[in-house]
């Protein structure tokens, strides 16, 4: 069964992948364009003796994320971007208190209400924090239902490894779109791990404590210390876990930046520059935040130009700037309100001499 | 095998004289006897879930797997604990601005639910920790520190709110009658469903309210709690001074209002389809695939 092909959108690819993943907890409330992977869920986890709810808000939804990752379970909450500013909130405290949790956001047109087209103005949020605190989380970036399958899988690995909440950063273009998925072999929901708030084996004298989940820390110099180990972990995380995927870099002279949707678009306009006798690369961040500095910046130093492009007024631009080399070039492509990049757009820029 | 200690060595800073303590040993006490009963409460099942503000402080005081959450959050991390692990039994503090100001919605939305988790909300109607403004459940010209001229609004009655929630089980205590508080928190702990235990918890330093309810507190005799407009009236006996006025002739009924036996929201849902835990991946596969072609 398993070798089987589905023809499927990225919202099911995600939901698909959670349940492989052992995910049987899910919350969330409705909101376009991700509202089929809440109805997914609400279909098949009833039946895998997992839980389904549609909460009362995003704000009730991400804390009651909070409760089970607490209690030790695998959860997952999804939505697009006015329900996921909601749930900034609960995700500065559950960064802090270090809980493991995966949170889709599959991005529209913003600000305000805005629109249901596909964007990617959310990704100062997702990447830079977004609520309060000097927290971070890790972000994935899929570029294909296959991958929104295969890194909703990763991001419940990643959530544990690192005890955090993780970040999927799909647009509505992604979410919505149909290809073909190959699931691989589903595991089973793995054990509460140790520090979950239950039992505490109490009855006999030496037994351990009970466990507390807080994130308040009055005494003095206490939360400098909670921020310094945050600090240490996130820096072994960005040593660790950065990801990325490069097409046509080795001789380029030009490269595109671009992540999620637009990279489509990106990589079939490289393809026909490069027909045309440009010679064009594609470099993808797959994880936002660790961003891929190292792997990009020595990448600057080989080529002439940058072209960043996203659905944006230019966000991601700015860790490309951090992370180029002072000696090349850099060039935005933007769009916004929910309008696409398409690949005619992006080749004449790579044509412009 | 030792009985559990219930005490913690933090050092606690509530005021002397704050309602909280009473609520707390009365607490205490029902755990003890709860774990060491015939069925007992296991105290390695219990998490408590506590809200921000002076309430909120019981976390430290209370030696059980315990989880600090959000101000006017408690709900939701109690109804998210409570589905990640029934086996465990979720006790919530709250305050009055955490559960009927800030996280309202949510409380409304568990009694509804009827999610099997006991609340005890410390209703000192008023912000405590923030040094005394006024709360929802301040009466009309409170004179608190963001009111000068005295509270310009209505108190809530969250009993008559909840109730009309489709909670089943209510109850009002008195943090000055601790053998009362006792009884009604052992039974909303044993009752199976959504259970709110709304306390006057006497502030002192902000709100000392300790003559007046003690004027005016009497305990509810011959009343029928599973008789819902029985207990709308009891509920609607004080409606926690709106009406200010006649205040000699007011007078505070406590004890258990309302009680009723109703399916949980943990019971819908394993009798809503689940239940058919495949056992191998291909069987899962094969349902999911049964499912969605009988759906879309
Ligand atoms: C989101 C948020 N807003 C405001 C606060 C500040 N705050 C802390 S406690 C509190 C009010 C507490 O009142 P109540 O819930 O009645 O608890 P009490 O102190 O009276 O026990 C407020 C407003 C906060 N911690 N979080
Ligand atoms: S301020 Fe009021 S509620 Fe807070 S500890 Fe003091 S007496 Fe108790
Ligand atoms: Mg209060």
């Amino acid at each position: 069964m398993k070798d089987q092909v589905e023809l499927v959108s990225g919202n099911r690819a995600v939901a698909r992948g959670a349940l492989d993943a052992g995910c049987r907890m899910y919350f969330g409330y409705p909101i376009t364009p991700q509202t089929e992977i809440a109805e997914y869920m609400s279909m098949v986890l009833p039946e895998m003796n997992g839980v389904f709810l549609q909460a009362e808000s995003e704000l009730a939804a991400i804390n009651m994320v909070y409760g089970a990752a607490g209690a030790g379970r695998r959860v997952m909450t999804t939505s697009s971007s006015p329900g996921i500013s909601l749930m900034m909130e609960g995700l500065s405290y559950l960064s802090t208190a270090e809980l493991p949790c995966v949170i889709v956001n599959v991005m529209r047109g913003g600000p305000g209400l805005g629109n249901i087209s596909p964007a990617q103005g959310d990704y100062f949020q997702a990447v830079k924090g977004g609520g309060h605190g000097d927290y971070r989380t890790p972000v994935l970036a899929p570029w294909s239902v296959q991958e929104s399958y295969d890194l909703t899988r990763t991001a419940f690995d990643l959530a544990d490894r690192w005890r955090n909440p993780v970040f999927i950063l799909l647009d509505g273009l992604l979410g919505t779109m149909m290809e073909p998925l190959r699931a691989r072999e589903p595991i089973p929901e793995r054990a509460a791990p140790s520090w979950a708030t239950t039992g505490m084996f109490a009855r006999e004298p030496g037994d351990r404590a009970p466990r507390s989940i807080y994130t308040l820390h009055m005494p003095e110099g206490a939360l400098t210390e909670v921020n310094r180990r945050l600090q240490a972990k996130y820096q072994e995380i960005t040593r660790e876990e950065v990801r990325y995927d490069e097409h046509f870099t080795e001789d380029a002279e030009v490269v595109v930046v671009a992540y999620g949707s637009v990279a489509r678009s990106a990589l079939q306009a490289v393809r026909i520059a490069r027909q045309q006798g440009r010679k064009a690369g594609l470099f993808r961040p797959v994880t936002l935040w660790p961003f891929p500095e190292e792997a990009l910046g020595s990448l600057s130093e080989k080529v002439e130009k940058i072209l960043v492009a996203e659905m944006s007024s230019g966000q991601m631009l700015e860790d490309v700037r951090l992370a180029a080399a002072p000696s090349c070039k850099i060039d935005f492509l933007g769009a916004m309100g929910g309008e696409l990049i398409y690949p005619g757009t992006i080749l004449a820029r790579l044509l412009e001499e | 095998m030792t009985a559990h200690n219930f005490e913690t060595s933090a050092t606690n800073t509530w005021c002397p004289g704050c309602g909280n303590f009473p609520l707390l040993n009365a607490v205490k006490t029902v755990l003890k006897e709860l774990s060491e009963g015939e069925s007992p409460t296991r105290p390695e099942n219990l998490v408590m879930v506590a809200g921000i503000g002076c309430h909120g402080k019981i976390a430290d005081y209370l030696n059980i797997n315990s989880f600090y959450s959000i101000h006017g959050r408690v709900l939701p991390v109690a109804t998210g604990i409570k589905l990640a692990n029934p086996d465990l039994e979720v006790i919530g503090f709250a305050g009055d601005g955490d559960a009927y100001g800030e996280g309202l919605e949510h409380l409304i939305f568990a009694a509804k639910r009827n999610v099997d988790i006991t609340v005890i909300v410390h209703n000192n109607r008023v912000y405590s920790l923030t040094t005394g403004q006024f709360s929802p459940t301040s009466p009309p010209g409170f004179p608190g520190r963001s009111t000068p001229a005295g509270s310009p609004e209505v108190p809530l009655n969250p009993l008559e709110l909840l109730l009309a929630s489709g909670a089943t089980f209510l109850a009002r205590g008195f943090s000055s009658q601790p053998e009362q508080m006792k009884e009604i928190i052992r039974e909303a702990i044993n009752h199976r469903g959504f259970a709110l235990v709304d306390i006057l918890q006497v502030c002192v330093t902000f709100y000392n309210l300790h003559k007046y309810y003690a004027e005016r507190v009497y305990t509810v005799e011959d009343h029928d709690p599973g008789d819902y407009f029985q207990a709308l009236q009891k509920i609607r006996e004080w409606d926690y001074g709106a009406s200010s006025g006649g205040e000699e002739q007011e007078k505070i009924p406590l004890g258990i209002l309302y009680k009723k036996e109703a399916p949980t929201f943990g019971q819908r849902l394993s009798a809503g389809g689940g239940g058919s835990k495949s056992a191998t991946p291909a069987d899962r596969e094969a349902l999911i695939e049964k499912i969605l072609a009988n759906n879309i």
